[in-house]
């Protein structure tokens, strides 16, 4: 079992997320923005972050930002959700670990998760 | 122009069958993967019917589709109705279609537990459709109007999510009324409403689609009905799209005979080809043993089709016998279809759609409707004859067919007149030919004017003739006529 942050605005989403990754057996948590997402961070250190990229407050560039440049979150992996393809953000935004284009599927979404949480050596 | 500019949609998103051939015409290609859509309608308008046939089509694809019920027919009763339909497999059930009832659930865990147990069965099963059948049901367990457009919302964010396309079956918001807007409707991705109407003492099934995200589609009503093969839907002729390899009109293309050689000289040689032709003219005038003697020209190239609504066949093919002689071993043959819709009841875009569909796979040239009062009298909405028949030699005429239609007046010296709503017929139509009686030294007598014939001169001058053996014969200009009492051909009927 992972401990995971779920971040986006949209509640769909983040509610979706939520219900499919406490399915797996994860523990998740949730926030709305980036900056909410920090907050929540402070309470427990996550073993993932999935992040939508546009977001009011403090975007997913933003929050990705400031988690590599944290000495305590830099090595947490960082899944990046956005409606547009990779490549129309890949070249402004680096750092993040995996790339989930929306809406997505169930099993690619599942796949990268674990993926993420178990790193080949 | 571009097909986006022309549509305001260039793409054309992957579709799911309706297992409804008619619907799927109607929306151009079927649903759209992945969506939520609403089926509404009354009870008894064919929600559940047209919910288990899409279920039904899918898993003969090769999906697997969940069907869930809410406080709506108990599994056992919902199965047995099933047992009547054609479409229904009880191989799949249990592996490719599954039912589950899930109102207890709601029942007791509200909103929130049935979204759950929609999210695990749609795992669980690897469902490709999901079917809720009683979205009723679940509104009386929302709170809120917010509540239940949540509860849509999460349900649109699984459908993309899981790859599902989705139904919402229901009978709120049934009304025909375009007005009567729901919360809901404004989430999902498509509107499907299904209606019933009475019309006087007939009865009469359309469906409307109210809203389609992401396509264009037909508008508008189009007629539907129930039967053992499920639900079948017959798109609005006057809304069908024209063929997309459409036809250059060819001036120089070979005329068609009409069958009576008189005639063929009177409009240059013969009918021009794929046009569209109206006969018009009195009980016993002759409209049917033209109609026969034009269609007697078919050959094994050159098929055709009768369209009749009073005469059987067996009869038509007695009077064929004396007047085209021909015409039966073409029938026998199979060059010449012969389609006849009796009865008083019916449906004009179901026998439009077929004679279209009899076009294409029979590659018929010539077809013969005899008489246009024939679909006035199937119809409850009598006004859209004219365009009805404009829509019908539209489509015709872009599969490269020569039509005759045949319609009858009302015999009044002078002038005849065509009753409403075929007196708009005389301008749609490309090709007027009007035969009438005269009386003459106490007897009836034949005759034949040609009012209007497109992009061609022809004989104005009226023309005797008569019926014998063998059919319509002419007789030279009756120059004897020009000083009697009869209808002046240069008045339009309608006129």
């Amino acid at each position: 079992m992972a401990t995971i942050l779920v971040v986006d605005d949209e509640f769909g989403i983040g509610e979706l997320l939520e219900a499919l990754l406490q399915d797996d057996g994860h523990r998740v948590f949730t926030a709305m923005n980036g900056r909410h997402a920090l907050e929540r961070m402070a309470e427990a250190t996550p073993d993932l972050v999935i992040s939508d990229l546009m977001m009011p407050v403090m975007d997913g560039a933003n929050l990705l930002r400031a988690i590599r440049d944290n000495a305590e979150y830099k090595a947490v992996p960082f899944m990046l959700m956005c409606a547009l393809p990779e490549s129309s953000i890949a070249d402004r935004i680096q750092g993040y670990d995996a790339f989930l284009r929306k809406p997505f599927k169930l099993a690619e979404m599942s796949g990268l998760v674990t993926d993420l949480l178990n790193p080949k050596a | 122009m571009t097909d986006k500019m022309e549509s305001g949609f260039a793409q054309h998103p992957e579709r799911l069958g309706s297992g409804v051939a008619g619907l799927d015409t109607v929306l151009l290609g079927g649903f759209v993967k992945n969506g939520l859509y609403i089926i509404q309608g009354a009870p008894g308008a064919g929600k559940t019917i047209l919910g288990n046939q899409i279920c039904y089509r899918h898993a003969a694809d090769g999906g697997r589709a969940l069907y869930v019920t809410l406080l709506s027919e108990q599994h056992e009763r919902l199965l047995a109705n099933l047992e009547q339909m054609i479409f229904f497999d009880p191989a799949k059930i249990a592996h490719e279609i599954s039912y589950v009832s899930a109102f207890q659930l709601l029942e007791r865990d509200g909103l929130a537990g049935l979204l759950t147990l929609l999210r695990r069965e749609i795992v669980a099963h690897a469902a490709s459709l999901l079917v809720l059948d009683g979205l009723v049901a679940a509104e009386a367990y929302a709170s809120t109007h917010l509540e239940l457009k949540k509860f849509v919302h999460e349900l649109q964010t699984l459908a993309a999510a899981a790859e599902c396309t989705m139904f919402l079956l229901t009978s709120s918001g049934a009304t025909a009324d375009a007005s009567d807007i729901r919360p809901e409707h404004t989430m999902v991705d498509g509107i499907i409403s299904l209606h019933d109407t009475e019309h006087g003492w007939r009865g009469e099934r359309d469906v409307v689609v109210r809203k389609f995200r992401g396509s264009d589609h037909l508008r508008g009503r189009h007629a539907l009905c129930i039967t053992a093969n499920g639900i079948m839907v017959w798109p609005r002729t006057e809304s069908l799209p024209l063929p997309e390899a459409r036809r250059v009109r060819d001036p120089a293309a070979p005329r068609l005979s009409s069958g009576v050689a008189g005639l063929d000289e009177m409009i240059g040689g013969g009918l021009p080809s794929a046009s569209s032709t109206v006969v018009l003219g009195p009980v016993g005038a002759g409209k049917t043993a033209l109609g026969l003697q034009f269609l007697a020209g078919c050959t094994q190239e050159q098929r055709g089709i009768w369209l009749g609504f009073y005469e059987t066949p067996e009869r038509l093919l007695a009077r064929a016998r004396e007047m085209a002689p021909a015409l039966p071993e073409l029938v026998q043959s199979g060059a010449v279809q012969v389609h006849w819709h009796g009865g008083a009841e019916g449906l004009i875009d179901r026998v439009a759609f077929d004679l279209l569909q009899s076009v294409q796979t029979q590659r018929a040239t010539r077809v013969v409707i005899d008489g246009l009062l024939g679909f006035e009298d199937m119809t409850v909405q009598p006004t859209r004859i004219p365009g009805f028949y404009k829509a019908l030699t539209d489509q015709l005429r872009e599969f490269g067919v020569t039509s005759l239609c045949t319609a009858e007046i009302n015999e009044r010296m002078p002038p005849p007149v065509a009753q409403p709503p075929l007196d708009r017929l005389s301008t749609l139509a490309e090709n007027l030919i009007l035969l009438r009686h005269v009386e003459e030294d106490g007897a009836l007598r034949r005759l034949v004017s040609v009012l209007k014939m497109r992009d061609s001169a022809f004989d104005p001058r009226r023309r005797g003739f008569s019926i014998r053996q063998g059919g319509i014969v002419l007789d030279g200009t009756d120059a004897k006529m020009m000083g009697r009492r009869a209808a002046s051909p240069d008045a339009a009927p309608g006129a």
